[in-house]
């Protein structure tokens, strides 16, 4: 019989082609081991084709988590961890065929051949075959002399010899790059002519300069870094490894929760990377750009910071983009073949709602046109559909098509969607992320296209994957988050854009009219702290304001807290709170709720309702406790401060302060009394109700769906 | 680039004759893709070096060792078997690195990072001579025309690109022996054929070594008005030799008696050929073909066979497009491997329709195009609408005609090619047959290898004038 032992480096790429060559194996009476990083239950065996051995991620041995923490190569990685398995080893003694299922696992298969002289060792499953085949049919001849077992054995031993040399130089060279010693004049300018030495071989130059970058960085001296990359990406000729360098540099930094010193750099690299690859390969000029795209809106410099360079100096952040042919062509406008048809007049309006985001603001949108006469609603959400929901992990899949124009990803769109536009008279996407963008991949026919922009959107790629000529009308739920959006996408300005709409958020605002206690006169309340740019700390700070002159003022948190693994600038803001916290929490100043479903309960106990955010589209929960009676105080969102259109515009004047300090006057002034207390609330319960109560927006709603018809 | 010998040793040795072996002119062909290899250009070779032969010549075909083969797309006897036996074969030791599938052949470097491997080889081979993968391949070639043409003088040296090291040793025959030339440049070298444009400019290595080759040439052969037109435009004091010898199919793939389709069992679409073009291809007839499926019921019963070579080295049948197409096989999409030339005809003879997928667009005719086309078979294309395949198929009565690579025009045009499977006449298969006869091989090539004797020999040795056919050779 003959063994054969399969190693994989990462997930099996072509599953279907794998199990048709086991089938064959197994056909032909050959046993199979697979190894690596491998997850069996995703492979789905089925019974007798293979034993399956998924290698720890994290190996439970110190010692081997400690050597595999010097190794850089993910190939040597593999073949450490596998050659430290029990199980692999028993293998590799009886195997007759070693195959390596990817580039990544064949340094392991050519160290196991090594220590099996007996075995064949074969790059790819295809081989394999041909080599089982042979075996099975008794053609194959192998001819491997003693010496050749023998030599190999001496190989192992100098190898050992001389990793172990090379690690040791590695470690030197990490010492000469203590903080202290970088953070010195001398200690700078020596590595700064080191990395642009003449002569040195770019693969020494590239992984020297990003060493030097990256301890810069750590060091706090980020001057250092950048002049550092300069001089090494100036005498680097290749555009790849300039672009990779870079790009490597900046995810570094982005893992560290900073701002990359060479973002723009590194973006406009990796785009002239793309610009070069865009005439003959169009998919790997998609995924530079892809790659660009995920620096340029990575979360760290706009949602876990409390400032954005797009919100800041929006012309400026994205002219990398603006300039890069690629990015040119992904927004090249498709348009419609056909125009959006008018509403049936003979029966009801066929809606699909669809969204792949949080369906939290469609809940009245939903309910009153499933009960309109002259409506028929279907609604999906995405990740209910097993066709549909993987499709919506792929942005990428976007970018390839809109770059290619023509994918795998935009074929699998097309099948799924198409049914759906062949019903629909009318589709309306909440929020535009993924079910947006994979919306417009297809030509809808002459069904009209509604989409939703909310707010977090405008700051992620995600519009940017948007053809906008596919879409007849986009909603916002502010003008600020408009008027931006359309700073940010040209698309939304130009002869083929939507027609724009402002619409408020959908809420049912009566439902908060519940009476206070007078306790409540001193309680300040914070609704939804689970993202930085809420800035809890700021309205800590005008607690502390407050209670420097009065200590019957509080601070209640209701949500859910951050969640500091989700970057390290997160991580970093997180710790500043909870130092606060630590302060304020045992005298009773501060109390946190966790999440709670009883949103206008707990408003009944909160008597001045807080928006501390940063960045708000329209902000609910203040709505919501303005419409509880809760005097509202809004901080005058930095993102939008000063713009034609901000929280200024968007509520009465009195309600938005500028600074911590503003808030606390403000506070103390509303508060000043039971009586002016309860007459702020009610005016601002008053005017909240008024102005946003569904029971006026849904107007807006029916005006959208059905122009000049009843619901 | 240049000869290291100086030029006045070059002259000297020009003027020196080399041995002679009896009346007959003698022509070097440097053709890596000659049979047995399972190549699609494998056709064409065989077929040119069979004219000269049968136009009175001693041919030498100098290409690769088969065994090196079996790294790409593997050996396929039977087109051995149509060689003409008077032709000499010379096999060099040489083989792609870059396709090595056994993993005891690896230095520990490459063993560690496969690919940054490849890409130094790459940079290694451009040192060399401008071409990735072949580049290595210029000095065992120089040193092989010069040693054949040392044993037996060669009155021309034809030189069939890709790989377009040839034209190195090419050039270093003419330096040496002035021995006259001519390019089979077939898909072109500065042309790119898929992204249509320049693919490099004249001041580029490449560029240089292009338009000094070509300069030198008694004749450049081009598969298509396109390809040629390019030429004449970049280089016009080439006009009057640039001239197109189209692919044509051999007249043995035809399938010899009218086909007859069973509606009720279902009818079997079919693709032959190197499966070479993006998955995203590949993806996108097979999503038309299920949406053809899910609406037409003749189509939910029939099946797509697809046969030819796929991917190569670690990759061969275990890529992408593999994937695609085992994944395909619940909807009746089978892959059956590649097929032996001597098996094409029988394979044409069991289908019922023809998928025709290509890449490229204007510049691109392709060779299986011309076999579809002569198999009397209805032909649904999947390739951009402006493409020189459409220019072989317009008129084609059974040609559903080129709709672009969007699945849902694409499915419409299985649907219309199952009708015209099913209502098909005689007369329209025959008349389908008739439109493609023009572009029998034979024909094709014939004036050109008359041409270029003519050009050498002074003489008007037509084809045949050695009293033998060149269709299948002497075998």
């Amino acid at each position: 019989m003959t063994k054969v032992l399969i190693v994989a480096g990462e997930r099996p790429q072509q599953k279907s082609v794998l199990v048709e060559a086991l089938r064959r194996f197994r056909a032909q009476g050959a046993s199979v081991g697979i190894v690596g990083d491998v997850d069996a239950d995703a492979l789905a065996l089925e019974p007798g084709l293979a034993e399956v051995r998924t290698l720890a991620a994290e190996p439970a041995d110190p010692r081997l988590r400690r050597a595999l923490a010097r190794i850089t190569q993910p190939s040597r990685a593999l073949w450490v961890r596998a050659w430290a398995d029990p199980w692999t080893r028993r293998w590799v003694r009886t195997a007759d065929v070693l195959v390596a299922l990817d580039s990544t696992a064949v340094h392991a298969v050519w160290e196991m051949a090594q220590r099996q002289p007996r075995a064949d060792a074969c790059n790819g499953i295809g081989a394999a075959g041909r080599i089982v085949r042979a075996r099975h049919e008794g053609t194959h001849r192998v001819a491997r002399r003693a010496s050749e077992r023998l030599s190999a054995r001496a190989g192992i031993v100098v190898r050992g010899a001389r990793r172990a040399a090379v690690t040791g130089a590695r470690e030197s060279l990490e010492a000469a790059m203590a903080p202290a010693v970088l953070r010195s004049r001398v200690g700078g300018r020596l590595w700064r002519s080191a990395v642009a030495a003449p002569g040195l071989p770019e693969r020494v130059r590239v992984a020297l300069a990003y060493r030097v970058h990256l301890r810069s960085v750590q060091a706090d001296a980020p001057r250092l870094a950048a002049a550092t990359t300069a001089a090494a990406t100036g005498r680097i000729g290749g555009r790849k490894s300039r672009a990779d360098l870079l790009t490597r540099e900046a995810s570094a930094e982005l893992d560290l929760g900073r701002v990359p010193v060479c973002l723009t750099e590194a973006v406009t690299a990796e785009l002239a990377l793309a610009d070069e690859f865009l005439p003959r390969q169009q998919a790997r000029a998609a995924k530079s750009l892809y790659k660009a795209m995920r620096l340029l809106f990575h979360r760290v410099p706009h949602f876990d910071q409390l400032s954005s360079p797009l919100a800041e100096r929006p012309a400026e952040f994205l002219a990398p983009l603006r300039a890069s042919a690629t990015a040119r062509a992904m927004a090249t406008p498709r348009g419609r073949a056909t125009p959006a048809a008018a509403p049936p007049a003979d029966r009801p309006l066929r809606l699909l709602i669809m969204t792949n985001g949080n369906a939290h603001f469609l809940r009245e949108i939903k309910e009153r046109y499933a009960e309109a006469p002259g409506v028929e609603l279907r609604y999906l959400h995405l990740a209910d559909d097993p066709v549909a929901a993987p499709l919506t992990h792929n942005p990428a899949g976007i970018v390839e098509h809109l770059v290619a124009g023509r994918s795998e990803y935009g074929n699998r769109v097309e099948e799924w969607l198409r049914p759906h536009l062949d019903w629909a008279d009318t589709l309306f996407v909440d929020w535009c992320v993924a079910a947006a963008g994979m919306t417009t991949l297809v030509d809808p026919g002459d069904t009209r296209v509604v989409m939703r922009l909310h707010s977090f959107e405008a700051f992620s790629f995600w519009p940017h994957l948007i053809d906008f000529s596919r879409v007849d009308d986009l909603v916002f739920v502010s003008d600020h988050l408009r008027d931006l959006t359309c700073e940010v996408v040209p698309a939304l300005t130009g002869e083929q854009a939507p027609r724009l709409h402002v619409i408020p958020n959908a809420m049912d605002l009566r439902r908060y009219d519940r009476p206070k206690e007078p306790s409540a006169r001193f309680t300040l309340g914070l609704i939804g702290t689970s993202a930085v740019a809420k800035d809890p700390r700021w309205a800590i700070e005008v607690l502390r304001r407050l209670r420097a002159d009065d200590e019957r003022y509080r601070l209640v948190l209701v949500g859910g807290g951050l969640d500091p693994k989700a970057s390290e600038s997160v991580r970093q803001y997180q710790a500043e709170l909870t130092a606060d916290l630590a302060e304020l929490e045992p005298s009773g100043a501060v109390t946190r709720i966790g999440h709670t479903d009883d949103v206008p309960g707990v408003l009944s106990g909160i008597g001045v309702i807080l928006s501390s955010s940063v960045r708000e589209s329209f902000h609910c929960a203040l709505v919501e406790g303005a419409a509880s009676g809760a005097v509202p105080v809004a901080r005058d969102w930095p993102f939008f401060a000063g713009r034609e259109a901000s929280a200024r515009t968007l509520f009465p004047a009195d309600w938005v302060v500028g600074t911590p300090a503003e808030a606390a006057e403000r506070i103390r002034a509303a508060t000043a009394t039971e009586d002016v207390w309860r007459a702020e609330g009610a005016a601002a319960a008053g005017h909240a109700t008024k102005t946003w109560d569904w029971s006026v927006v849904r107007h807006d709603f029916d005006e959208l769906f059905l122009p000049g018809r009843q619901a | 680039m240049q000869s290291r010998l100086s030029p006045l040793a070059a002259l000297t040795r020009a003027g020196r004759r080399r041995p002679r072996r009896g009346a007959r002119p003698h022509v070097i062909y440097l053709a890596i893709g000659f049979p047995p290899a399972a190549k699609s250009s494998a056709y064409r070779m065989r077929e040119t070096a069979n004219q000269f032969a049968a136009a009175g010549w001693d041919v030498t075909v100098i290409t690769i060792a088969d065994e090196s083969w079996e790294r790409e797309y593997g050996l396929d006897h039977t087109l051995s078997e149509g060689v003409d036996p008077r032709i000499v074969i010379e096999r060099l030791p040489l083989a792609r690195t870059d396709l090595e599938t056994d993993i005891r052949a690896f230095s520990e470097a490459r063993s560690l990072h496969p690919q940054r491997w490849i890409e130094q080889q790459r940079r290694q081979e451009l040192r060399i001579f401008p071409e990735p993968v072949f580049g290595g391949w210029r000095p065992e070639l120089e040193r092989a025309v010069l040693r054949v043409h040392q044993e037996h003088a060669a009155d021309l040296l034809m030189t069939t690109c890709a790989p377009y090291v040839n034209l190195a040793a090419t050039w270093r025959l003419w330096q040496e022996y002035r021995v006259p030339y001519v390019v089979d440049f077939r898909d072109g070298w500065s042309v790119d054929v898929i992204g249509g444009g320049a693919a490099f400019t004249k001041d580029s290595a490449a560029g240089r070594w292009e338009e000094k080759v070509l300069a030198e040439a008694r004749a450049v052969w081009c598969v298509n008005e396109p390809i040629a037109d390019f030429y004449r435009e970049r280089y016009p004091a080439l006009r009057d030799r640039v001239r197109v010898v189209r692919n044509g199919y051999d007249e043995d793939c035809v399938p010899a008696t009218p086909h007859r389709p069973d509606p009720e069992a279902g009818l079997t679409f079919g693709y032959l050929g190197s499966i070479n073009f993006a998955p995203a291809l590949l993806d996108s007839v097979l999503t038309a073909w299920r949406m053809a499926r899910r609406e037409d019921p003749l189509l939910a019963r029939s099946r797509f066979e697809v046969r030819g070579h796929i991917g190569a080295g670690a990759l061969r049948e275990a890529n992408a497009h593999m994937e695609l197409l085992r994944a395909a096989a619940g909807d009746g999409v089978e892959f059956g491997g590649p097929l032996a030339k001597a098996e094409v005809a029988a394979a044409y003879g069991r289908w019922d329709a023809l998928v025709l997928m290509l890449v490229g667009g204007r510049f691109v005719t392709s060779g299986k195009v011309y076999e579809y086309a002569a198999s009397g078979l209805p032909v649904v294309s999947a390739h951009e609408v402006d493409h020189d395949a459409a220019t072989v198929l317009a008129g084609h009565p059974l040609w559903t005609g080129a709709v672009g690579l969007d699945p849902r025009r694409l499915a419409d045009s299985f649907t219309a090619a199952a009708r015209l499977a099913v209502e098909a006449t005689d007369e329209q298969r025959a008349a389908a047959q008739a439109h493609a006869r023009r572009f029998a091989r034979g024909a094709q090539l014939a004036p050109a290898v008359a041409e270029a004797t003519a050009m050498v020999t002074g003489a008007a040795t037509g084809p045949g004038s050695d009293g033998t056919s060149s269709e299948g050779g002497q075998a």
